[in-house]
């Protein structure tokens, strides 16, 4: 199970055997069925999560509307991270969406491997680098591109996802209407790019 | 803007007190890094990273005031409006070492205290304290990050309106209106209607809005 993470680990940062001992002796396993609720907003978030096996949306309502910010998979991290980072009530809904194994992390916890190790800290601060990036890098998106844009980039780099997620949360996640996602999904599968956009 | 003008040495005691912010560092281990700081001036409405280019520098502004954009169709979109302390810089240009989508432009004559890529590593290797300071700024960063976008999600017009206003009274001042509006996120017309709004009654009434 902590291979997963080792090879998560080893995209930032090699750490050596002593090294990554130090991080997985702190880590929990924490099994979920699906539809589990793991956090709801005013609560402070625990645990950094990194997923082994499973499926989980994080997400907020805005009035009547669920907004989804995050759907992560195997491999990824999921925390409500800013909850996480700072110690103030958490903003999201945490859920699983399948049954799903998480290997956790305290603050607490992290904070003491860093104390003890810079590169355990280097990998902290590349990773929440990451974290700031990606955002950025989101919101970016949905200003540059147009909503077909935005889909296909989305398909394109997570195919496994279209499978596996009830179409209204990704709808949600790429901010379209259900409808639009629908329409865009029988454009996309009938003729892979081609033709210019016939909207707009 | 009537500001004397500032030196370099209060404004690197600034940035000293700034860091220790973080985590407690000696005027010694400060000056330690002093050698890696680059100090860049530049006019007013100067481009200072244009789109496509890489970004060198992560910058510090000692005084002056910029804005970051990204260049969208026909349309400018200000994500950032930055004065004295703050961080600015292309930043997924600078982290993935890939053309810039947004433009950086000093509004005032501005002087960064700029720290290239390249400085940046090196002082992350030799400097166990650069590390911390590093994870604890960028946790920083993606707090404050995360509540924008939360804010900016849910908050209505009027709300973001008064929020910043009332939390950045003096880039009120500064800053050219429309590129405040665009940073909230509301339309020229709406930001004037809503500064007039609260010159005239305070905080009060000033009903439906939604």
């Amino acid at each position: 199970m902590l291979e997963s993470l080792r090879r998560y680990v080893t995209g930032y940062v090699a750490l050596s055997n002593e090294e990554f001992t130090l991080l997985a002796e702190k880590i929990v396993v924490r099994t979920f069925d699906r539809r589990q609720q793991l956090l709801e907003p005013g609560e402070a978030e625990h645990y950094m999560n990194f997923v082994v096996k499973g499926l989980v949306r994080m997400y907020f309502y805005r009035g009547k509307t669920e907004v989804i910010t995050n759907i992560a998979k195997e491999g990824e991290l999921v925390s409500s991270s800013a909850s996480f980072l700072s110690g103030t009530p958490s903003h999201y809904f945490i859920e699983t969406l399948e049954p799903t194994t998480l290997l956790s992390l305290t603050r607490e916890d992290l904070e003491d491997v860093y104390r003890q190790s810079v590169r355990i800290e280097r990998l902290g601060r590349l990773m929440i680098t990451q974290f700031v990036m990606q955002k950025e890098e989101w919101e970016h998106e949905c200003m540059r591109l147009d909503t077909r844009e935005r889909f296909t980039r989305f398909v394109e780099k997570n195919p496994e996802l279209i499978q596996r997620v009830p179409q209204k949360y990704l709808a949600s996640y790429l901010n379209m209407k259900p409808e639009t996602f629908s329409r865009l999904k029988h454009l996309v599968r009938k003729r892979p790019a081609v033709g210019k956009p016939s909207t707009k | 803007m009537s500001n004397p003008l500032p030196s370099y040495k209060t404004a690197l005691d600034e940035l000293h007190r700034y860091v220790s912010r973080f985590i407690p560092i000696s005027k010694q281990e400060f000056a330690q890094f002093l050698p890696y700081i680059e100090i860049r001036e530049f006019e007013k409405r100067t481009i200072v990273i244009g789109k496509g280019e890489v970004e060198r520098y992560i910058n510090i502004i000692a005084w002056g005031l910029v804005r970051k954009y990204l260049p969208v169709r026909n349309r400018e979109i200000t994500v950032q409006l930055a004065s004295e302390g703050h961080i600015v810089h292309s930043d997924l240009s600078f982290h993935y070492r890939i053309p810039s989508s947004s433009v950086i432009e000093t509004i005032e004559p501005t002087v960064f205290f700029s720290i290239s890529y390249e400085s940046l590593q090196e002082l992350y290797d030799l400097y166990p304290k650069a590390e911390r300071i590093g994870r604890l700024l960028i946790t920083d960063l993606f707090v404050k990050k995360d509540n924008r976008y939360f804010d900016q999600l849910r908050k209505n017009t009027r709300e973001r309106f008064l929020d910043y206003v009332r939390s950045h009274p003096q880039m009120v001042q500064r800053v050219p209106q429309k590129y405040i509006a665009s940073y909230l996120n509301i339309k020229p017309e709406t930001f004037s209607r809503l500064k007039h709004l609260t010159r005239r009654g305070g905080a009060s009434s000033a009903k439906g809005q939604s």
